[in-house]
C-alpha cells in the first residue's frame, strides 16, 4: 500500500516535470499552473506515506530494478528517512505554491518552463537520495540532484556572476560527489554490503571511510571550510530555488551524516569532536559573516551554513554522549538536531521566498537600497519578521524549541568523565550562545534596514505587494513555525519522547494576557496619539541619507570580532610639499581578507593546475609518443606479471 | 491535586504582581543613592512612581516614518518581560513542576524584549535610535556567551536547569556548601550590570552620544509606550536581581503558599532587594564609563569567574 502510494505520487511529480518541459515547444503560462498544481497531489501522497512510516515506525523496502547486487535501484523507508522526506516534500509544496507567482516574474517564457519542469526533477532526486537503500542508487539520485540544481543556479544566464557561481557550484559539488564514491566504495569493499543502512563495525580503515563521508557530505551541507560555495550559489539561482536548496537540500547531506553516525556500532569519540568542532566553528563563524553581509539572499545563505553548524553541533554532541553511554542526553542531541533540520527548512524557506518578494519588488539585492518595506508590503514583512524571530530562536517559536534541547544537552555535559572533552563541550557551549545572539542581532539589521524607517532608494518607494500565492506559501510556513514551537512539549510527548524541555505553552498564554490587558488598559485611558515628523536635532528635512545603515548597525560587532576579519587596510598618499601636509594625491581601501579562499582554496587549486600542465607535457598529440607509451605501458605490464605470478 | 492547581494559579498572579509593582522602587532607590553620593539630594524614592503615572497620562507621539513595529514593540516587550517574571519566584515557591522554569527559556525571553525593543529603536529612521539599537544588540551578544556560561556554571553546581528547584536546593542548604556560587555571584552582579545598562557599560541618567546604549534606544518612545518601556526595564533589573538573591541568600523564602509566609517573602525581599540596590547605587558612583570598544575585556571577568567555576566543580 504505501509502496504504490509512494510509487504512484512520484510518477505524478514526474509526469509534472515532464508536461512543464514538453510545454517548452510552445510556452503558455496554462502549461505551467497546470505542472505546479499536479506536483502538489504528489507531493502529498509522500507526505501521507512518510507520516504512515514513521507512525507505524515501519520498515518498508520497495525494489525497481536490479541488474546486480552491486547496480540496483532500490528504495528502502524507515523512521529517518521518511523524517526527511516529509522535510522535503512539506517545503516542495509550498516552494511549488509560491513559483505558481514567482516564476512568471523570470524574464524569459522558456526560462519558466525550465525551471519547473528543472524542479520536479530536483525535488524527485532529492527524494531519490534520501529514500535509497544502498549506495548506488543514493549515488546515482545525488547527481541527478547535483546536475539539476546546477541548471537551476545558471537559470539566470546573462548575468556573468550567476555563470561563476553556477561553475564554482559544480566543482565543489562533483567533489563531494568523489570523496563519497570513495567512501562508498571503501566501505562495500570492508564490509561486503551496499546498503546504505548497513551498521559499521569498527574497521580497520573506519576513520578513511568517516573522512570520505564527512568530506562528501559536509561539502553539500556547507560546513565551514568547506562552504564558499553555498553563498554563491544560493544568491544566483532563483529565489523558490534558493528556497529549495538552502531549506532542503542541505538537509540531505544532513540526513547522510545522520544515516552514517547512526549505522556506526560503536561510535570512536574522534566522530563526535569532529563533527562537534566543525559544526561550531560553522555556527560562528556563519553568523559573522552573515553580520558583514549586504546582500539579502547572502546573508541568508550564511545563515544556512550557521545552522547547519547548530545542527552538526547536534550530532556531534549526540556522538559524544553516545561514547560516554549518557543515553538521555545522546538522545535530546539528537533530537535537538533532527528537529532543528526540520525547522530550519521551514524558516529558511520562509524568508527565501519573503526575500524573493522583496527583491523582485525593488530590483537588488541589496539592503542598503531597501527601507520603509513595511509600509509598502505589509504582508511580506509580516511573515518576515515571523521567520526572524524564529531564527533568532526568540521562544516561543521553533527555533527555540530546538535550540533549548541543544541547550539542556550541553548542561548536561558535566557528566562526562573526561575532564578535557567535558571543557572543551563547556567552550562550545560558551561559543553556541554567542551564535545565538549575535543571530538576533543580525536580523534585527536584517529587517530593521530591509523594512523600517524610510526608503533609501526610489525603487523601494515605488515597491508594490507580491502576488497572493508568494505570500500563502510562506505564510502557511510561518504557521507551522508558530505551531511547532508553541505545540513542541506536546508533539514530544505525543510521539513518545520524553525530553528535558519546558512546556511553552503556559508561558506564551501568559504573555498573550498580558499583552491585552496592557493593550485595554491604554485603550480605556483614551490617549490622544499625534503623528508627526521624526526629531531631526534642528536640521532641515530628514532623509535617507541620515539613517542608520546596514554597515553602520554591525559595525560595532565586527569591530569587537576584527581578528576573525583580517582586513586589508592600504593607504597610498603623494604630497606637494616637502613637509607633507597638502596632500596631493590619496587612495584609501579596506579590503575583507577572504581567508578560507586565498588559504585553503587557492592553493589546493594551483596545486591541481600544477600537475595538470605537468600531465599535459606528455600528451602533446604526437603519434610517435603516444606508441610509445603503449609500449611501455605493454612491457611494465608484462613484467609485473612475471613478477608477481 | 486541587491545591497544587490553586496555588500554581496564586503563584501566576502574585508573583508578577508583586515584581511589577516593587521594581520602579528599586530603580527610585538607586537613584537615590547615586544622588547622595554625588552630594545631591536626589529626587524621593517614590519619583518612578510619580513619572510613571505621569508618562500614563501623556499622549502618544508616532513618528511619519515609523509602522506598526513602533506601535505593538512596547507591549511585546512587557508581555515578555512579565513572561520571564512567572519563571523567577520571589514570594514564595510554587509547587514542584508546576511552571516551565527552565533557566534557558527565562534568558531568551528577555532577549525577546530586547529583539523587539531593538527592532523598534531602528522603527522611525533617526540616527540615534538606530545607533542605541546597534550598541545593544553588540553588547547583548557579547554578553550572551557569558550569561550562559555563568547559569551553566550554576545548574552545574546546583545540578537543575530550573530554576525553581535551583531556589529549593539553595534554600534548604547553607552556602557553605555551595562555595563556588559565591564565584558566580560576582559574575551574576556583573550580568546584572551589563543587562540593567548600568555604569560602567551605558550611564542611564543621560542621552549623550557617549553614552547611547539604551535611553537611545527607547529615544523615540512616548506617553504609555515609553511608561511600558520602562516599566519592563524596571522589572528586567528586578528579576536579575531575584536571581542573584535567591541563589546567595535565599533567607526568608517559604517553600509554599501561607499568607504569614508570603507577607515575609515580601518584606525580605524588599529588603534584600533595597540592600543590593545600594551595593549598585555604590558600584555605580565608584566607576568611571569604560569606553565601548573596550568593555569587552570588562565582559571577560565575569566569564572567566564562571569558567573557574566550571573547572573547579570538574575536578572536585
Amino acid at each position: 500500500m504505501i509502496t504504490t502510494l509512494l510509487l504512484v505520487s512520484m510518477a505524478i511529480i514526474l509526469a509534472a516535470g515532464v508536461l512543464a518541459l514538453s510545454g517548452l515547444i510552445q510556452p503558455n503560462i496554462v502549461w505551467r499552473r497546470l505542472s505546479l498544481l499536479l506536483m502538489l497531489p504528489g507531493l502529498a501522497g509522500i507526505i501521507v506515506a512518510s507520516v504512515w512510516v514513521m507512525a507505524g515506525d515501519l520498515q518498508v523496502l520497495i525494489p525497481l530494478f536490479e541488474v546486480s547486487e552491486l547496480l540496483a535501484v532500490n528504495f528502502y523507508l524507515d523512521r529517518l528517512s521518511a523524517f526527511f522526506i516529509l522535510i522535503i516534500c512539506v517545503v516542495s509544496a509550498c516552494v511549488t505554491v509560491y513559483s505558481l507567482g514567482y516564476v512568471e516574474h523570470q524574464p524569459e517564457p522558456a526560462q519558466r518552463q525550465w525551471s519547473i519542469g528543472l524542479m520536479a526533477i530536483f525535488i524527485l532526486s532529492m527524494i531519490g537520495v534520501v529514500a535509497s537503500e544502498n549506495y548506488f542508487a543514493l549515488l546515482l539520485n545525488w547527481e541527478i540532484m547535483s546536475l539539476s540544481s546546477f541548471f537551476l543556479v545558471i537559470l539566470e544566464r546573462k548575468q556573468a556572476e550567476n555563470i561563476k557561481a553556477g561553475i564554482y557550484y559544480l566543482v565543489m559539488t562533483q567533489l563531494s560527489t568523489v570523496f563519497l564514491f570513495f567512501s562508498c566504495l571503501v566501505t562495500y569493499s570492508s564490509t561486503g554490503s551496499m546498503a546504505v543502512n548497513a551498521s559499521m563495525p569498527a574497521m580497520a580503515n573506519l576513520s578513511l571511510v568517516l573522512a570520505g563521508f564527512l568530506l562528501g557530505f559536509g561539502t553539500k551541507a556547507g560546513l565551514i571550510p568547506l562552504h564558499k560555495w553555498l553563498p554563491y550559489a544560493h544568491s544566483a539561482a532563483p529565489s523558490n530555488i534558493s528556497a529549495l536548496m538552502s531549506g532542503v537540500m542541505l538537509k540531505v547531506a544532513i540526513y547522510g551524516l545522520a544515516r552514517i553516525t547512526l549505522n556506526l556500532e560503536s561510535i570512536p569519540l574522534g566522530w563526535g569532536l569532529v563533527l562537534l568542532g566543525m559544526g561550531t566553528l560553522s555556527a560562528v563563524l556563519g553568523v559573522i559573516y552573515a553580520l558583514k553581509e549586504h546582500d539579502l539572499k547572502k546573508l541568508l545563505a550564511y545563515h544556512s551554513i550557521e545552522n547547519i553548524g547548530i545542527i552538526v553541533i547536534g550530532l556531534g554532541l549526540y556522538s559524544i554522549f553516545t561514547f560516554y553511554s549518557l543515553e538521555l542526553l545522546a538522545l535530546a542531541s539528537l533530537a535537538g538536531a533532527l528537529f532543528h533540520s526540520l525547522n530550519h527548512a521551514l524558516f529558511k524557506a520562509l524568508l527565501f521566498m519573503c526575500s524573493g518578494n522583496v527583491i523582485n519588488a525593488v530590483s537588488t539585492r541589496n539592503i542598503e537600497q531597501m527601507g520603509g518595506l513595511v509600509k509598502r508590503m505589509p504582508a511580506t514583512a509580516g511573515i518576515f519578521l515571523v521567520g526572524a524571530a524564529a531564527i533568532s530562536a526568540l521562544p516561543p517559536l521553533n527555533g527555540f524549541a530546538s535550540e533549548i534541547l541543544l541547550f539542556q544537552s550541553y548542561l548536561g555535559a558535566f557528566q562526562i568523565p573526561s575532564l578535557f572533552v567535558a571543557i572543551g563541550v563547556f567552550a562550545s557551549l560558551a561559543a553556541f550562545a554567542l551564535m545565538s545572539a549575535l543571530a538576533a542581532a543580525c536580523f534585527v539589521k536584517a529587517f530593521g534596514i530591509t523594512f523600517l524607517a524610510i526608503p533609501r532608494s526610489e525603487a523601494a518607494a515605488q515597491a508594490h505587494e507580491a502576488s497572493p500565492s508568494m505570500i500563502a506559501a510562506p505564510a502557511i510556513l510561518a504557521g507551522l513555525c508558530v505551531i511547532l514551537g508553541v505545540g513542541s512539549f506536546h508533539f514530544f510527548n505525543m510521539m513518545g519522547l520524553n525530553l528535558p524541555v519546558p512546556n511553552l505553552l503556559p508561558v506564551t498564554i501568559i504573555i498573550i494576557t498580558v499583552v491585552l490587558i496592557a493593550f485595554l488598559m491604554i485603550r480605556y485611558l483614551k490617549i490622544p496619539v499625534r503623528k508627526i515628523e521624526t526629531w531631526n536635532c534642528g536640521s532641515a528635512n530628514i532623509d535617507s541619507r541620515t539613517e542608520y545603515t546596514a554597515t553602520g548597525f554591525s559595525q560595532p560587532i565586527l569591530n569587537f570580532f576584527s581578528p576573525i576579519f583580517r582586513t586589508r587596510e592600504m593607504v597610498e598618499r603623494s604630497f606637494t610639499d616637502v613637509f607633507r601636509s597638502v596632500l596631493h594625491h590619496g587612495k584609501a581601501e579596506i579590503k575583507t581578507m577572504q581567508i578560507f579562499e586565498e588559504r585553503i582554496y587557492l592553493p589546493v587549486a594551483r596545486f591541481a593546475m600544477r600537475i595538470g600542465r605537468w600531465v599535459s607535457n606528455w600528451q602533446n598529440g604526437d603519434l610517435d609518443n603516444f606508441i610509445l607509451y603503449g609500449f611501455i605501458a605493454i612491457v611494465i605490464s608484462i613484467l609485473a606479471a612475471g613478477w608477481w605470478l | 491535586m486541587v491545591v497544587v492547581v490553586i496555588m500554581t494559579v496564586i503563584y501566576y498572579l502574585l508573583n508578577p504582581l508583586f515584581i511589577l509593582l516593587i521594581s520602579p522602587l528599586f530603580m527610585g532607590i538607586i537613584k537615590k543613592i547615586k544622588a547622595m553620593a554625588q552630594g545631591r539630594t536626589g529626587a524621593p524614592v517614590w519619583q518612578p512612581y510619580f513619572t510613571l503615572h505621569k508618562l500614563f497620562k501623556k499622549e502618544i507621539i508616532y513618528s511619519d516614518n515609523s509602522s506598526f513595529i513602533m506601535k505593538v514593540a512596547p507591549y511585546l516587550n512587557i508581555g515578555f518581560t512579565i513572561g520571564a517574571a512567572t519563571l523567577v519566584p520571589v514570594l514564595f515557591l510554587p509547587p514542584e513542576g508546576s511552571v516551565p522554569a527552565n533557566i534557558i527559556l527565562f534568558l531568551y525571553l528577555l532577549v525577546s524584549a530586547k529583539f523587539f525593543m531593538a527592532l523598534a529603536g531602528l522603527d522611525a529612521g533617526s540616527v540615534f535610535g538606530g545607533m542605541g539599537s546597534s550598541r545593544e544588540m553588540s553588547l547583548s551578544a557579547i554578553a550572551e556567551p557569558i550569561t550562559i556560561i555563568t547559569f551553566a556554571a550554576i545548574a552545574f553546581v546546583l545540578n537543575t536547569t530550573d530554576i525553581t528547584q535551583m531556589f529549593a536546593t539553595t534554600a534548604s542548604n547553607s552556602l557553605t556548601e555551595f562555595p563556588t556560587l559565591l564565584l558566580t555571584g560576582v559574575s551574576l552582579f556583573i550580568i546584572l550590570i551589563i543587562e540593567t545598562a548600568r555604569v560602567p557599560v551605558d550611564n542611564p541618567e543621560t542621552h549623550l552620544e557617549l553614552t547611547m546604549v539604551h535611553e537611545a534606544m527607547i529615544i523615540e518612545q512616548s506617553g504609555p509606550n515609553l511608561a511600558l518601556m520602562e516599566i519592563s526595564h524596571a522589572v528586567k533589573q528586578t528579576l536579575l536581581m531575584a536571581v542573584l538573591i535567591n541563589l546567595l541568600f535565599p533567607l526568608g523564602m517559604p517553600d509554599s503558599f501561607t499568607f504569614a509566609g508570603v507577607a515575609l517573602g515580601m518584606v525580605s525581599f524588599a529588603a534584600k532587594g533595597s540592600i543590593l540596590c545600594v551595593i549598585i547605587a555604590i558600584f555605580e558612583t565608584s566607576l568611571a564609563k569604560i569606553r565601548f570598544f573596550r568593555l569587552p575585556s570588562f565582559f571577560m571577568v565575569a566569564l572567566f569567574l564562571s569558567f573557574v567555576t566550571i573547572v573547579f566543580e570538574l575536578i572536585l
